[in-house]
């Protein structure tokens, strides 16, 4: 099978800097896909690109089996939700009657439920609504195109905890009724890590992981007690970072932990506490995390 | 040509830019006209004001907002680049085609009530605007056209360079009819330009204007190919 999205040598060069430095990527048919990494890290440019609202310097971007550029039958099935959409002088009701004409799978009836979930006024002019209004109405449209690839980059900027709640419920909801393939970049890493089923972390440009979201979980811990214990549990196994504070050591041990390492560190008085998606980003942001994907490969 | 219809569609939400404020800008010159002119009557020559040209104008601005303002949403919907290009062209026809009929007609109510009583000529223009219905309609709407097309061209180089673009854009016109003058007064052919233009009849000159459009069509479609949002 074709993966929905293929990328293959994906560089984008501007004047100054590489944004995009060499990216190879698949994303398979109907999933939820987290794109991570720190501001300025290149998801959105990825995503531009994946939406042909930007070009490629190099390497090749398929979508749906085609290149997006100028091509009806891939846009047509792409809807790309993004944080920092411009909008002319229209009406929030008017945004959403335009999206319907442009998407087959268009569903009113959902775009009418979320509208009033979300509390937004239908006859507000968009450039009056606040950040989070404004991201509430693109996971309106997002969410009603059911388009086959849905692109949101950073959905929920500006929203509160109530309706970034909201939008991952409708989301999954609306992702069992009718599956598709979901990207969707943010830095709220936590927040999301449950809804995930593959996370892709790019760092400076380049991708530093590409795992089943399950493989990573798992994968590395955090290790901590007095540095003889911490030194004689460890032993061989790959580590991410260490530190000493005081007479505790902590390291974080890149291996997933089985009964027995668990029994043996009660034994050495150790403190072990699994590494959060959140913080296996900010170490794949500190280094390539190379220890990493070779384990959850 | 769903899609282009569409296209048209989503640019007339804003029916006061495309719809409304050409009409009421017309109305409001016109008013303006004619106040002055019922004030302090025009002479035997008749009263010529060349503000119809204020539509022309409306849209100019209106092209410009077509590819400047709308565009980023517009292309977010997942419409190709071809496809908006298009699609607003087909705007600027329709609008044209609808604005020159109202010019055509207008003219025939001057013509026939004595310039609306005061000799006033409003929607009629020397030598551009003052043929048969026919011509009036055709170079209207050839004008109309030129302008909503020249405007969009306007809107993509200001979205692909922004406004040192749009600087440097003018300057290069500017620069190219200036050559054009030098050229002209080099070659001692100022009087032949000028007699070319005095035996261009009104048709002649709106096959120019066409040939102008078609030409800034093609400069903006080539534009349009590359533009990032």
């Amino acid at each position: 099978m074709t993966p929905t999205i293929s990328i293959t040598g994906l560089t984008r060069r501007y004047r100054h800097q590489t944004v995009l430095d060499d990216i190879t990527l698949d994303i398979e048919g109907d999933c939820i896909s987290g794109l991570l990494g720190r501001n300025g890290a290149g998801k959105t440019t990825l995503m531009r690109i994946l939406a042909a609202q930007e070009f490629p310097s190099a390497g090749q971007v398929r979508v749906l089996g085609g290149n997006p550029v100028e091509s009806e039958a891939v846009l047509r099935r792409t809807i790309f939700i993004r944080e920092d959409q411009a909008f002319p002088d229209i009406k929030v009701r008017d945004a959403v009657r335009v999206a319907s004409w442009f998407y087959p799978h268009w569903s009113g009836e959902l775009a009418e439920t979320l509208l009033s979930d979300f509390d937004l006024p239908p006859n507000r002019n968009i450039k009056k609504l606040s950040r989070g209004m404004r991201a509430a109405l693109g996971i309106v449209m997002g969410l009603a195109a059911r388009a086959e690839v849905t692109l949101f980059d950073e959905p929920y900027a500006g929203l509160d905890a109530v309706a970034r709640q909201l939008f991952y419920d409708r989301l999954l909801a609306d992702y069992v009724e009718h599956p598709r393939t979901v990207l969707l970049s943010t830095h709220l890493i936590d927040e999301v890590a449950d809804l995930l089923e593959k996370v892709v972390v790019i760092d400076h440009g380049r991708i530093v992981l590409d795992a089943a979201a399950d493989d990573v979980r798992g994968s590395a811990a955090t290790v901590s007690g007095s540095p003889a214990a911490v030194t004689e549990f460890v032993g061989g196994r790959p580590i991410l970072d260490s530190r000493t504070m005081a007479s505790q050591e902590s390291v974080v041990v890149v291996q997933s932990l089985n009964d027995f390492d668990r029994a043996r560190a009660r034994d050495l008085h150790l403190r072990v506490v699994p590494l959060s998606l959140q913080q296996l980003v900010v170490h794949a942001a500190d280094r390539s995390l190379e220890n990493v994907k070779e384990m959850s490969a | 040509m769903s899609t282009y219809i569409n296209v048209v569609r989503y640019h007339l939400v804003q029916r006061w830019i495309y719809l409304v404020m050409p009409m009421a800008v017309l109305a409001f010159a016109f008013g303006i006209v004619l106040t002055i002119f019922a004030l302090t009557p025009a002479g035997p020559g008749g009263g010529h004001v060349g503000s119809v040209a204020s539509i022309f104008c409306v849209l100019f601005v209106g092209g410009i907002l077509t590819l400047s303002r709308s565009l980023p949403f517009g292309l977010a919907l997942g419409v190709t680049r071809r496809s908006y290009y298009f699609g607003t062209v087909l705007l600027g026809v329709t609008l044209a085609a609808v604005y020159s009929l109202a010019i055509t007609g207008l003219q025939a109510i001057e013509r026939a009530t004595g310039g609306w009583g005061l000799s006033v000529y409003y929607f009629r223009v020397t030598y551009l605007l003052n043929g048969p219905w026919y011509l009036t309609l055709l170079t209207s709407f050839v004008g109309l056209t030129l302008l909503f097309v020249f405007g969009m061209w306007f809107g993509l180089v200001y979205r692909r360079w922004n406004v040192t673009g749009l600087v440097a854009f003018i300057a290069a016109l500017v620069t190219l009819l200036l050559g054009g003058a030098l050229l002209a007064t080099w070659a001692s052919a100022w009087a032949s330009i000028g007699h070319f233009f005095t035996s261009l009849s009104a048709s002649g000159l709106t096959g120019l204007l066409a040939a102008l459009t078609a030409a800034l069509l093609v400069g903006g479609l080539a534009t349009m190919r590359r533009v990032t949002v």
